[in-house]
């Protein structure tokens, strides 16, 4: 049986005929650049086609814009990482300065650990970070900030869960 | 028929294992128990397979560049005026913000993005950068939400990047590509490859086919084809030409008339036995004709005009 929380395709298909111009419109005023608006606008009804959406759209600019603007607050994000990511090249010795090729991967990746740090209260930021990247154990982060494994557990617990929703659910 | 897709308690439990077996020192009944929990039901393996991809992903990062990349970030969507930035990508309106300073249409920059010969021309960024074109020279601009392009595509331009846009700056040229955030710098196609200069600011170079490097300000260096670079020292200031002059410090004749021959159609010549001969000084490049009748009667030189787009330089 198939559970109808998504629009039907020939919804989507009503939606972009009616409101695809208007929306690369919108998003051209907001990020200046012809190309790029029609790039997110695209972006954007792939992800009405993934939404969940039980009851029908009874304010479709609205709900598009608000997608739209989702998508340009994760580019906005994605940028101060790049940046700061260009910044970070000129401090580590160059036999820690990855590929061109391997830069994409990195910056993916940080980017949802960014976004999942994010949610996270500094402890279990702190606690996943020094994990993550520094491989430490919970017996060490434990002594570092001193609380008790079983905090350091959970801690790592909570910020596993959010990556977790962060790549598969909200995707 | 079953949905595929763990339900959050298989989730959560497959969590709690990879934080055991990960992050501690697993006896060998945690790791039996495991591999109970694994085989104890279908979804059991799937969840654990998402779950220990996304440790897998991380673990694997550098170090010290993730952290400071992090931590940047953080810093950076922390300040003020990105706070501001993204205040004004959320307004409804668009009456402030990105939309108010950054003009629609299709941009004006198109019919500016070359020169003719003997021609200079000022360009204003959107983002606010300035740049200026040399002499038979063009470019082509890209703006989009993550980045600022210039690609560098014949000649020579200058770029004074606006820092307060934050979108990193990527200067496309033939011998690999350049970034910078408030950089000032400045880029010549030549014969070897690329001259380029830095005045101020952080530019990185990425050569096509050689390790990236920092060029400080102050910095000239010629960029070969096959990756290699150099500091050069010139015998001319080679930012004279942003402010209209040709300035140059015992320039031999040579090389003079043919940086000279850059801005004017047609054929300079220099004949060998006086191509020695040195100069130095500064010349307005608004007026090339002025230059060379000043050449004859600054050094033992006579200026042959066949036509005006023949000229030779000869022993007097």
């Amino acid at each position: 049986m198939q559970i109808n929380d998504t629009l039907k395709p020939a919804e989507v298909a009503l939606l972009y005929q009616s409101h695809h111009a208007w929306l690369r419109g919108w998003l051209r005023s907001r990020v200046g650049c012809s190309e790029h608006a029609a790039d997110l606008a695209q972006d954007t009804f792939v992800r009405v086609l993934r939404a969940r959406q039980a009851s029908p759209l009874k304010e479709p600019r609205a709900y598009l814009s608000s997608i739209a603007r989702g998508l340009m607050i994760d580019q906005f994000r994605r940028r101060a990482l790049e940046r700061a990511y260009q910044q970070s090249l000129a401090q580590v010795p160059e036999t820690e300065v990855p590929s061109e090729e391997a830069r994409l991967l990195i910056l993916d990746a940080l980017a949802r650990l960014d976004r999942a740090l994010h949610q996270l209260k500094p402890r279990a930021r702190q606690a996943f970070m020094l994990a993550q990247l520094d491989g430490m154990s919970i017996v060490q982060i434990a002594r570092q900030l001193r609380v008790s494994r079983a905090t350091i557990e959970r801690d790592l617990a909570t910020a596993l869960g959010v990556c977790y929703r962060l790549r598969y659910a909200d995707a | 028929m079953p949905d595929a897709t763990p339900t959050q308690a298989q989730v959560d439990q497959a969590i709690d294992w990879l934080v055991k077996l990960r992050f501690d020192s697993p006896c060998p009944r945690t790791r039996q128990q495991f591999q109970q929990w694994l085989a104890s039901h279908p979804h059991h393996p799937l969840a654990w397979q998402r779950v220990s991809l996304l440790s897998d992903e991380l673990a694997g990062l550098p170090k010290d560049l993730s952290r400071r990349t992090l931590e940047g970030s953080q810093q950076q969507r922390g300040s003020r005026r990105n706070h501001l930035k993204l205040l004004a990508l959320l307004a409804v309106g668009g009456s402030l913000g990105l939309a108010a300073r950054e003009p629609l249409g299709l941009p004006e920059l198109l019919a500016d993005n070359s020169t003719a010969v003997g021609e200079r021309r000022r360009v204003q960024g959107r983002d606010g950068s300035r740049i200026q074109l040399n002499t038979a020279s063009a470019i082509d601009l890209d703006y989009s939400v993550e980045q600022r392009q210039l690609a560098l595509l014949r000649g020579e331009v200058s770029l004074e990047s606006n820092a307060n846009d934050h979108r990193p700056f990527l200067i496309e040229t033939s011998v690999g590509r350049l970034v910078t955030l408030d950089g000032q710098l400045l880029l010549r196609e030549n014969r070897q490859g690329l001259l380029l200069a830095v005045r101020r600011g952080q530019v990185t170079l990425f050569p096509a086919s050689a390790l990236r490097r920092q060029v400080p300000p102050g910095e000239t260096l010629q960029v070969r084809r096959d990756g290699r670079v150099q500091a050069v020292t010139l015998h001319s200031d080679p930012w004279g030409w942003t402010d209209g002059v040709l300035s140059v410090q015992q320039m031999p004749l040579g090389e003079f008339v043919a940086e000279l021959g850059r801005y004017r159609p047609g054929l300079l010549r220099c004949a060998p036995d006086v191509a020695g001969l040195v100069v130095s000084g500064t010349f307005q490049l608004s007026d090339t004709g002025a230059i060379l009748h000043l050449l004859s009667r600054s050094l033992p030189v006579r200026v042959e005009y066949r036509t005006q787009y023949w000229v030779s330089i000869a022993a007097a």
